[in-house]
């Protein structure tokens, strides 16, 4: 009973083949997912905050609660 | 940008061995290859690091050496009086083979009639295949 000669050129090539679009398959979806799912959130977010954002009436707003040093709330 | 660099690294590594993306240039056959490298290994005044180095370059490449190169290349360890040499080879090529289990067993078939003229031991029959 003798073994048959079995393939022994190129393994690694073969394996790449198979495995090296995979890795770079998920190394991308995961890197999209990424982007959809928590940075371009993040950026509407901001945008959105920032959309009507009026500072003057933020800064009124602050100065009234006395959280400043420099400046004191209006009439005293 | 970075699918073109994929794509490229993907096709260099489905290149034949001893070939590379040249614009010209002659691809070597595994018949070449194979005969080159018996004939290294045949030379009668063959020393240790030349032993070593043909080794080391050979099993850095993607493939499992052939029993006729390793036949050639146990003679030569004969010749040098390397019994460590010779048993290490037998060591490396199971090794090479990876997870492909049937490589190591038919090399080691193809290889009996040698072992048994020069009087090699195999790892498995000196236990020292197992930790």
């Amino acid at each position: 009973m003798s073994l048959p000669k079995p393939v022994m050129r190129g393994l690694l090539a073969k394996r790449l083949k198979f495995h090296l679009p995979i890795a770079f398959g998920v190394a991308i979806t995961t890197a999209l997912m990424y982007k959809f799912a928590v940075t371009e959130p993040r950026k509407k977010a901001y945008a959105n905050f920032y959309k009507n954002y009026d500072a003057v009436k933020e800064f009124k707003a602050m100065r009234e609660a006395g959280i400043f040093e420099s400046v004191r709330p209006a009439g005293k | 940008m970075l699918f073109f660099a994929a794509i490229l690294s993907l096709f260099l590594f489905l290149t034949p061995l001893a070939s590379r993306c040249y614009s010209h240039g002659k691809v070597e056959t595994e018949e070449e290859f194979d005969s080159r490298w018996v004939t290294y290994f045949s030379k009668p005044d063959i020393d240790a690091w030349e032993l070593r180095k043909g080794m080391n370059t050979l099993i850095g490449y993607d493939l499992v050496p052939e029993p006729k190169i390793l036949d050639s290349a146990l003679r030569a360890c004969r010749r040098l009086n390397d019994l460590a040499s010779a048993i290490r080879i037998l060591e490396a090529v199971k090794d090479k083979a990876g997870s492909h289990k049937e490589i190591y067993p038919y090399v080691i078939q193809e290889l009996k009639p040698t072992l048994t003229e020069l009087g090699i031991s195999t790892p498995e029959e000196l236990g020292i295949d197992k930790l």
